[in-house]
């Protein structure tokens, strides 16, 4: 079976001779939420970031459901069937709610009503809130809409960087939630987390980065339980970092 | 009172185009471009170039109504607009794009004043420095208002087209940018451009937008202070503090604040002269500048904290 999503021996980073994702290799099956995990600095967004075509790649391969995407523009993956949330700033704060999804629907040359009709009734928040400016969303409301966009393009695989950031154990729950449901609706996902807890309780399968390449791959509740996991991360900081 | 009013709109329509060219470049480059007065020089050098030749081959041409100038004008327009453009693209290709992938923001502004530098002395090689008009008709002053009434109103019919040709050309920007899905990934790009790549939009794309309209608003600029003062190969030099005064008070990044800032320097400039003189009525966009910042320090427009 194609993967969603591979990445073979990556490397990546932001200057010449100094990688910070150093040969890592992950495969992601279709339908399942994966979770990208490591202690700060192991190179998690940088390595979803060189996936992205944000960063750019040194050696190794990325492919997208078997097409090959390695150092791809970022905005060519977008028309590609990927989908990105940005960890901070994912939202044009100065348009509308509606506005930003108007955007992408128009940029991405999607059958505008019918997909924006299906985002809302898989936001309802963001339907009542269409008028409103997106900086005024709360953070909650504000991740819901970064993800409501990524998704307007319909992505066959969608990546987060660390879509719980900022946000409370409540809100985090409402936001993996709504993941769960995008899954549901046959998107893979893939997100990087600093909150261990919450990305493995979602996780069908996760990864923990170090120093820029995976160390462990398994899945979400072997992790949970993997003494390394906790070791990794500094005296079982699992809640949340 | 009138009469200054009137001759304010006429200077600030020039600034106001120019100070466009400018906010732009500053909103998706991130960069002040110290050589946009040059794009107006070279804007309104390259109708005039244009205008003699169309005049070699077809011999004068008569002005169209009242105006000084005949259909040759129009056509000189047209051209100097899309060279200018291919100009600010060819600088960016071969100056900018390469800093911009290497360099900080203060390489690309010192690069802009090399490039204003080298625009300018090769415009004047190329020109002399003498002053040249695109017509010397004499145009007689349509009195708008009589003179009793706050002093009287005089114009020239080639100020009323430049005032429309402004209106029209604001407008139509404003549509291209609220309605348009390039305006729009122009807006979303100069607000975020890591999302805007992620959301699709080609932001090499909208660079090479930037500097089309730029440089097609820094030629109509440039030959409307043709029509209206003279062409000099400092033309550009005279009309960079004014654009950038009108460009930060507006709020930097804001092209309609560009166009509130074009036409308070030009009315500053002009309802300043029998106060202090011709002499200094630069300074007076730079007084504007200073007491809008101090009430309101991100300018009219400006929308960054």
């Amino acid at each position: 079976m194609t993967a969603a999503l591979r990445v073979e021996a990556l490397e990546a980073g932001y200057e010449p001779g100094l990688p910070i994702v150093r040969g890592a290799s992950l495969t992601v099956a279709a339908g399942e939420i994966f979770a990208v995990l490591g202690p700060n600095g192991a190179g998690k967004s940088t390595l979803i970031k060189a996936v992205a075509g944000l960063v750019p790649v040194f050696a190794g391969r990325v492919a997208l459901l078997g097409r090959d995407i390695t150092g791809r523009a970022a905005h060519r993956l977008a028309h590609e069937g990927l989908g990105f949330v940005p960890q901070t700033e994912n939202v044009f704060v100065n348009l509308t709610v509606a506005d930003n999804l108007d955007l992408a629907a128009s940029i991405l040359k999607v059958p505008r009503r019918q997909r924006l009709d299906a985002l809302y009734a898989l936001f309802p928040d963001l339907a009542r809130q269409r008028k409103l400016l997106a900086g005024r969303l709360s953070g909650g409301q504000r991740q819901m809409l970064a993800v409501a966009r990524a998704l307007v393009g319909a992505p066959k695989v969608l990546i987060l960087d660390e879509p719980s950031a900022g946000l409370s154990p409540k809100l985090v729950g409402l936001v993996f939630e709504k993941l769960a449901d995008v899954r549901t609706g046959g998107v893979t996902i893939v997100l990087v987390e600093q909150n261990v807890k919450a990305a493995l309780a979602i996780a069908d399968r996760a990864a923990v980065l170090v120093e820029g390449r995976e160390r462990i791959v398994g899945t979400g509740p072997d992790l949970a339980r993997d003494p390394q996991v906790a070791a990794l991360y500094l005296g079982h900081r699992g809640g949340g970092a | 009172m009138l009469q200054l009013v009137a001759d304010g709109f006429v200077i600030g329509s020039v600034i106001a185009l120019g100070a466009i060219g400018v906010t732009l470049v500053y909103s998706i480059l991130q960069f002040a471009n110290f050589a946009h007065g040059e794009l107006l020089t070279w804007g309104a050098y390259l109708a005039w170039t244009v205008l003699v030749g169309i005049t070699a081959v077809a011999g004068p041409i008569m002005p169209l109504g009242p105006f000084s100038f005949g259909w040759s004008l129009l056509a000189s327009l047209v051209v100097a607009a899309l060279a200018t453009a291919a100009l600010a693209l060819l600088l960016d290709r071969v100056l900018f794009r390469r800093l911009r992938r290497r360099g900080s923001a203060i390489t690309l502004i010192m690069a802009s004043f090399g490039a204003a530098l080298v625009l300018r002395n090769l415009l004047q090689f190329a020109y002399g420095a003498v002053p040249e008009y695109y017509s010397r008709e004499i145009q007689v002053a349509l009195r708008l208002v009589p003179r009793h009434v706050l002093g009287g109103l005089r114009i020239t019919p080639d100020q009323l087209f430049v005032l429309g040709l402004t209106a029209f050309t604001v407008v139509a920007l404003h549509v291209f940018l609220t309605r348009t899905t390039l305006g729009k990934a122009m807006r979303a790009t100069s607000l975020n451009p890591q999302l805007a790549r992620v959301t699709g939009i080609d932001v090499d794309g909208v660079i090479r937008a930037t500097w089309i309209i730029g440089g097609v608003l820094a030629a109509v600029a440039g030959v409307f202070s043709g029509l209206t003062v003279q062409l000099w190969p400092q033309l550009g030099l005279d009309l960079l503090l004014p654009l950038f005064a009108a460009a930060i008070l507006g709020g930097i990044g804001s092209v309609y604040g560009a166009v509130a800032g074009g036409f308070i320097v030009g009315l500053a400039e002009s309802l300043s002269v029998p106060l202090i003189g011709a002499e200094y009525r630069a300074a007076t966009a730079f007084a504007a500048l200073i007491a809008i910042l101090l009430v309101r320090p991100t300018g009219l427009f400006g929308e960054r904290p």
